[in-house]
């Protein structure tokens, strides 16, 4: 049975936190300082907002119940998302089967987290059962470790090479430039890509994304609600989530947009080559290839001739990370799954100062999450429209 | 593992583990309580000198996050598939490349080594 469509619900208001490097303030902050943004984009009485969702690693001893006596607020619906790279689009689509169904009116959405001398370590030394007993014991490598072996076995099996990675890294590094969110905006060459020092081989600096603190968020609400309170809005066209994907395969090549992205495509009732703008999870340029593979913009194995015949600047044949990803604007932890959904409603409503993409009318967002011991869990997608298109 | 458990075990320390589901001989790794196939806790563990696998992909840490490795490095990683199926992150040491057949031990800090 195909699922039912989104329709009535659109996403308004993307905010975002600034990113910093590193932050003394803890991640309720964080999330507290993206509440306040929403309530003042919205024009909104904290206490209209009667759903939330959140997400966030540093958080921790704390979820998203924590968080409502720590804000005072009163969620008649209240989901915590702990599907890190896949947080934004799932948060998105519980947010939106939440306002169809009449369980709460307007959903704030938010991740965040913060980020110091030990976060990160802490963080990865305990990130699931199986990391902390079969993966962060062999050399401490944290996600580069996992996602070099899936890097390596991908270029083996589809012949890319380290400057298929980093046409994306450069492309993403220019759209940047026009980001004034982005912590890093310096142009960055193919041959800087190159030369850069290993990390954990075939991944290499640029690869790797910068840990930050930093928070982002959005509102979901009825059309009409959204129409009433003069705020323009972003409708959902569709969206999938799918969780341990193939668990058969022996490592990694594909994720589980594969599974459901036909069906993502008929509920939206358009193909790939209708969008204008496409956002990935970049924590690294081979996942950003796997998403396209995944998501039908190429054939599974194509990534690497997929890239090379396409440019991925904002004026170019596909513009792809608008923002620079979290390549060039840094990993705020939890917030890394909101920012590709954040960026596409900016640049879907106009509002991508420096970096819009002309006529962006329609954009895919795509998430994926969660290295639990050798994989990415999460993988979910989202095809947004501007309302009225 | 606590240093009591490790003392017990001294007579069969080193021995490479792997956990076998006595209800649906499903193989599995990492360990955990009931078999990821059909669900049944009846886990078995077959033990040996050294498995046999063949290695998927392999890295090169240049970098870590915990200091008492950093003195190691780089550190050869590879993901190997046993030959009984699970797939295991090992340290790798010699020049096995992806495809290649290895053997996996369990070294003295109780971590999986192939070669
Ligand atoms: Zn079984």
């Amino acid at each position: 049975m195909s699922a039912r469509g989104y329709e009535g619900v659109v996403a308004c208001c993307p905010v975002t936190e600034p990113y910093v490097r590193r932050s003394d303030h803890g991640a309720a902050w964080f999330l507290a300082a993206v509440l306040r943004r929403l309530c003042a984009a919205g024009g909104l009485a904290k206490a209209a907002i009667d759903g939330l969702c959140v997400s966030s690693f540093t958080l921790a001893p704390d979820t998203a119940v924590a968080f409502t006596q720590q804000v005072a607020l009163s969620p008649r619906f209240l989901e915590w998302l702990p599907m890190g790279g896949a947080c934004g689009v799932i948060a998105l689509r519980r947010a939106a089967r939440a306002v169809q169904a009449g369980d709460a009116e307007v959903v704030a959405c938010l991740a965040g987290d913060t980020a110091n001398a030990t976060s990160f370590r802490d963080l990865l030394a305990g990130f699931s059962s199986f990391a902390r007993d079969a993966v962060y014991p062999y050399g401490a490598g944290g996600p580069n470790a996992s996602f070099a072996l899936i890097a390596d076995a991908y270029m083996r099996a589809t012949g890319a090479t380290r400057a298929d990675f980093g046409k994306l890294a450069v492309a993403q590094r220019a759209n940047a430039a026009g980001n004034p969110l982005a912590l890093l905006r310096e142009p960055l060459s193919l041959d800087q890509y190159l030369a850069a020092r290993p990390i954990a081989e075939p991944l290499h600096l640029y690869d790797c994304v910068m840990p930050c603190a930093g928070a982002d968020g959005f509102l979901v609400m009825a059309e009409d609600r959204a129409r009433r309170l003069g705020l323009p809005g972003v409708r959902i066209l569709g969206a999938i989530e799918r969780h341990d994907a193939f668990p058969d395969d022996p490592v990694q090549l594909r994720g589980g947009w594969a599974v459901d992205r036909d069906a993502l495509w008929a509920q939206a009732g358009l193909a790939p080559r209708d969008m204008q703008v496409v956002q990935t999870y970049d924590d690294y340029p081979v996942i950003s290839m796997l998403q396209f593979e995944g998501l039908g913009l190429c054939a599974p194995g194509a990534g690497p001739s997929f890239v090379r015949d396409n440019d991925f600047t904002i004026a170019g044949t596909l513009p792809h990370n608008t923002g620079g990803g979290q390549l060039s604007q840094g990993q705020a932890g939890a917030a890394g799954g909101y920012l590709p959904v954040v960026e596409a409603l900016r640049q879907v409503l106009g509002q991508a100062d420096g970096r819009q993409v002309a006529d962006a009318r329609r954009a895919l967002v795509s998430g994926f999450g969660m290295i639990n011991y050798d994989r990415g869990l999460c993988s979910a997608a989202v095809v947004l429209g501007r309302a009225g298109v | 593992m606590s240093a009591g458990a490790r003392g017990r075990m001294s007579a069969g320390a080193r021995m490479i583990r792997l956990q076998r589901c006595a209800a649906c001989g499903t193989a599995q790794y990492p360990p955990r309580a009931f078999c990821h196939h059909c669900l049944s806790d009846r886990i078995g563990w077959e033990e040996a000198d050294a498995l046999p696998g063949r290695v998927l992909a392999r890295t090169s840490l240049h970098h870590t996050h915990e200091p008492r490795f950093r003195a190691h490095l780089p550190i050869t990683l590879a993901l190997v598939r046993f030959d009984a199926g699970p797939v295991a992150v090992c340290f790798l040491t010699g020049t096995a490349a992806p495809g290649d057949a290895v053997r996996v031990r369990r070294n003295e800090d109780d971590l999986l080594e192939a070669a």
